[in-house]
């Protein structure tokens, strides 16, 4: 019987304890209940096949040195701290001995926006602050400055790095506390996935850059874990904290609503409104209104101008990641000139929100959030990203967080097949990646025309390495088990 | 109309008496080697009756333009300005309505006397207010004075400002006559001045030549004036050494034409608020290839120019560069506001001191409605023990998004900045020959005394040319707007229908897996 058992057998043999906890209506009387799988004996990854245990790739260290690195959480925790703690200080001391700065510059931005509301003024006096006056708030400490002491002056100044760094830790936490719940993991194996977040050097530098998107990042995996957990209203809460402060995660509404759904009524309409889906909205709707009326009353319309307005009527004529940057600088500049060309050219650039949406917000979320919350959020969120008009790297942590998340689906291909499928996407995000930057350098430093073709054929090549792992995860999502009628 | 005609000759040429030859109907001057500066003052009265409507718009307006060639700056018409042309106006109202409708007096003014194509599109969308002072508590509060006064500046190598003259200001009969051939001459001023103020109600225009166009000096004949209220005024002179410093001291010949029966002898001395250093004090401006898309500006100092320039011993000097940047290049505000010391020590610089206009970091050229953006800096010197052979001062600029264009370049041009020290100094006395509303002397208070450093001899043009990469649009080929839009759309709906595939058709592997599932069983 064990024998016969497969990562990809969907049936009620089917081990993995995830349909039991991530599907609403769990079939109680399991025959094979997910107690079975206990700490000592399950190695990772979680479903070997006897025959073939196909190796943990990543950790070249032997299981044991893994396993008691992994069996305590302070070892993990306490490598994540002293890895960004070791960069905060590195930084310190960049920006103290160089003019080249470790610094993000968006860190200045945050850092004047709230040196402007400790005097009583809007953040918004701030040029290209376009975030919540929240932030700003959040990082009054780093507008103090000691005069006698200039050592605690830069630590204040360092607080808003150090409150980012933390949001990193506790999102780890988060992540694996989640998938010990919902996943069923035991604790080690869990904070061997969150190490992949925890100890990723990429998603350290971001944070320590002081960049926000590790406060974004911790409401998103808070959001995912009170989800599972079944903590609705929470969950409806940080949602609606969540598009305050950035506005995709209005995306993952759908597939929470979506997921929470439960079988039972036989109408169709009435089975779809459903106590938790209600405490949901409201609870989401209410936190985002609440809090917009809030900033709306100090702030009036600079705030609703710089955070979300913004976002409308912004042009985004400059080269980046998305495929659209080269259509949009066209038709930024054909729109504005007096003679422009007789070829009256149909405005497509308009219409990019609708593949964006029917996927991230339709698609996307009806299909895979009854298969899996985090997953299909993982899809929605990847999808958001490559057809947006605008795409920078630090979006890439958006659906990074997930990772952990999808990697010990039973379907995981990157896992199940780590030496093809796994190394491809990984190798062939870093490429797309790099042959974009090498004509971004040509142009930015060496003044090069590399718009066409460079910048255009290597932004849709790396749309299509995109387009084509969030295929890879789609078809592992869909390839899991269905959780029966649940609607 | 009155006209005042200085000669200033060089203390290396000689003068005889010959070359100036006063009859009672004219004065002949012949092969005169000497700077030169011409300047008529009208009535509002005389000039044409469009332009007399036009200036009755404005309570003050003061137009500079200088040629972008290198020209000597003598003392006492020592202040320069960047090459090109600098306008600040002050509109006795500035009618909202009107101005919306592009029936601005100021573009009416610029393209009637200086280019018929200048980029103008209103004081209130095209011009800037002029830069003021950033202190501690100003730089904290962004909400700045509410100022009248407008600047604007365009890079312009060639006017119309003779035709301006000719049609405009010189009187229509034949009593013109004289005026119109003298207009000519301005074609080869080196910097020009157009002046109005409501108080006043003048006009005056004045002209200045750092040397004669031709080789030989002037040779020309000064008409005495037809008109009865007319007067032409002829000096020349010399400088001499003064003898308290920040004066200037000048001797010569002075004589009305058709007034005076001789020249007579002069000698007099005044205090002015501009300075010229030694020739040795220069500098020069270039930007280090590649430019990319963050050109940096490098303003080479002469050791010479480094050297605090003869002010009294009281005076605070510092030196300084003022940078009129077109709205296609900018300054990083918040990047050069920075109160870090690595950063401005690195660039030698010691800080933003005054900036207005375009500096917003992310439009296109083509959304900033504003000519541009004006940049006050205080520039770094050394240790006064080590002063080294050349000192560099580098300017991060950056360079805004242009339309696309069929090479994949767009050359822009960006006039050298003006670069002074700046000592203060008493109330400055009455000179006859003083110059205020240049742009780069406002942020400054009136009691400033300002020493101009040269612009280096080596460059015959002070404008940089740079090359703005930008979106390369063929009429003909590959990579054609059409093939932007169709390769974009076939390249977002492919990934569309892929991903929707990877959604159908595993659903339907796993419901033919189900079914096989359910046979075994």
């Amino acid at each position: 019987m064990a024998s016969s058992r497969s990562v990809y057998a969907p049936t009620d043999g089917y081990t993995y304890p995830l349909s039991l906890t991530l599907y609403p209506r769990p079939r109680a009387a399991s025959p094979t209940p997910p107690t079975h799988v206990t700490p000592n004996q399950t190695p990772w990854p979680p479903h070997p096949s006897p025959p073939h245990p196909p190796n943990p790739s990543k950790s070249k260290s032997t299981s044991t040195s893994t396993s008691t690195f992994f069996t305590s959480p302070t070892h993990i925790y306490t490598t994540a701290l002293l890895l960004r703690l070791t960069l905060l200080l590195y930084g310190i001391y960049q920006d103290t001995t160089s003019a080249l700065k470790y610094t993000d510059i968006d860190y200045l931005v945050f850092t004047d926006a709230s040196h402007y509301t400790r005097q009583g003024l809007s953040p918004y006096a701030r040029d290209t602050y376009r975030y919540t006056p929240l932030l700003a708030w959040l990082l009054l400490p780093t507008s103090l400055t000691i005069p006698s002491s200039p050592l605690l002056t830069t630590l204040l100044f360092s607080s808003g790095k150090i409150l980012f760094l933390l949001s990193d830790l506790l999102a780890g936490w988060l992540i694996t506390k989640s998938l010990v719940q919902a996943y069923g993991m035991d604790a080690p194996r869990a904070r061997k996935y969150a190490a992949g977040w925890l100890l990723n050097p990429m998603v350290a530098n971001i944070s320590t850059r002081g960049s926000s998107e590790g406060v974004l990042c911790v409401l998103v995996v808070g959001m995912v874990w009170a989800a599972l957990g079944r903590r609705v209203w929470l969950a409806g809460a940080v949602l609606g904290v969540s598009v305050h402060l950035k506005i995709y995660p209005f995306v993952y509404g759908v597939a929470i609503v979506w997921w929470l759904g439960g079988s039972g009524s036989r109408t169709p309409i009435l089975s779809f409104i459903t106590k938790d889906r209600i405490i949901l909205t409201l609870s989401s709707l209410f936190t985002f209104a609440a809090l917009n009326a809030l900033m709306y009353a100090l702030y009036s319309t600079p705030f609703l101008q710089h955070t979300f307005l913004h976002h409308l009527t912004r042009i985004d004529h400059r080269h980046n990641f998305s495929p659209y940057s080269t259509l949009l600088y066209l038709s930024a500049a054909g729109d504005s000139s007096a003679s422009s060309s007789s070829s009256s050219s149909f405005a497509f650039e308009s219409l990019a929100f609708i593949p964006q949406l029917l996927l991230s917000v339709v698609v996307l979320p009806l299909a895979l959030a009854k298969k899996s919350l985090p997953g299909a959020m993982l899809a929605q969120t990847f999808a958001f990203v490559a057809f947006n008009k605008v795409v920078t790297s630090q979006y890439f942590l958006w659906y990074l967080i997930f990772l952990p998340f999808y990697l010990p689906l039973p379907t995981c291909s990157l896992r199940q097949k780590p030496k093809t499928t796994g190394a491809a996407v990984a190798v062939l995000w870093v490429l797309g990646q790099a042959l974009w930057l090498h004509q971004a350098y040509n142009l930015e430093f060496l003044g090069l025309s590399t718009f066409v073709p460079g910048l255009f054929l290597s932004s849709l090549g790396f749309f299509a390495v995109n387009v084509w792992i969030l295929g890879v995860v789609v078809g592992d999502l869909v390839a899991l088990p269905s959780s029966s009628s649940s609607w | 109309m009155k006209t005042r005609i200085t000669y200033l000759q060089p203390p290396s040429s000689s003068f005889v008496s010959s070359q100036a030859h006063l009859t009672p109907h004219a004065l002949h001057i012949d092969g005169l080697d000497a700077a030169k500066e011409e300047r008529i003052t009208v009535d509002v009265g005389e000039v044409s009756a469009l332009v007399c409507t036009t200036l009755k718009q404005f309570h003050e307006l003061h137009l500079r333009w200088a040629t972008e060639e290198r020209y000597e700056a003598v003392e006492p018409w020592g202040s320069r300005v960047s090459p090109g042309l600098h306008g600040g106006v002050r509109l006795v109202e500035v009618d909202e309505e009107v101005e919306s409708h592009a029936v601005s007096p100021l573009c009416d003014i610029l393209r009637e006397a200086f280019d018929r194509g200048v980029y103008c599109e209103g004081i209130l969308k095209s011009l800037t207010a002029p830069p003021t002072p950033l202190s501690e508590s100003s730089a904290s509060s962004p909400s700045s004075p509410s100022t009248t006064t407008h600047n604007y500046y365009a890079p312009l190598p060639t006017h119309h400002v003779v035709e301006f003259i000719t049609q405009h200001i010189c009187p229509l009969e034949v009593a013109g006559a004289d005026c119109r051939r003298r207009a000519e001459a301005v074609q080869s001023a080196d910097s020009i001045d157009i002046d109005y103020d409501a108080e006043s109600q003048a006009l005056v225009v004045s002209a200045y030549w750092g040397r004669s166009p031709t080789e030989n000096g002037w040779t020309e004949e000064i008409a005495a004036p037809g008109g009865k209220h007319d007067r032409v005024e002829v000096g020349l002179l010399g400088t001499e050494k003064a003898v308290e410093a920040g004066e200037i001291k000048m001797g010569g010949l002075l004589g009305v034409v058709g007034v005076d029966g001789e020249l007579k002898p002069t000698l007099f001395s005044f205090p002015s608020r501009h300075h010229v250093l030694d020739p040795q004090a220069d500098f020069s401006v270039s930007f280090a290839p590649p430019t990319g898309m963050h050109p940096t500006m490098t303003i080479s100092l002469s050791a010479a120019a480094l050297e605090t320039p003869p002010a009294p011993a009281y005076a605070e000097c510092a030196l300084h560069a003022y940078l009129s940047l077109p709205s296609y290049i900018f300054a990083d505000k918040f990047q050069l506001m920075t109160a870090d010391n690595l950063f401005l020590d690195s660039h030698h610089l010691s800080g933003l001191r005054a900036v207005s206009g375009a500096t917003d970091l992310e439009a296109p050229d083509w959304v900033v409605s504003q000519w541009g953006s004006n940049w006050l800096l205080e520039l770094a010197t050394p240790e006064p023990t080590q002063f080294p052979e050349e000192w560099n001062v580098t300017i991060p600029l950056h360079l805004r998004y242009m339309r696309p264009s069929e090479t994949g370049y767009r050359g822009v041009d960006v006039p050298w900045p003006v670069v002074f020290w700046a000592c203060s100094a008493d109330d400055p006395g009455v000179n006859p020959f003083d110059r205020t509303n240049l742009g780069w002397d406002a942020p400054f208070s009136p009691r400033t005394t300002f020493y101009q450093v040269n612009p280096s001899a080596s460059g015959d043009r002070l404008v940089e040319g740079l090359d703005v990469p930008v979106l390369q649009l063929k009429e003909r080929g590959l990579f054609g707007s059409k093939t932007v839009e169709w390769g974009t759309v076939m390249a977002i709906s492919l990934g569309f229908l892929w991903v929707l595939w990877r959604l159908v058709a595993g659903a339907g592997t796993r419901r033919a897996e189900g079914e096989r599932e359910k046979k075994a069983q």
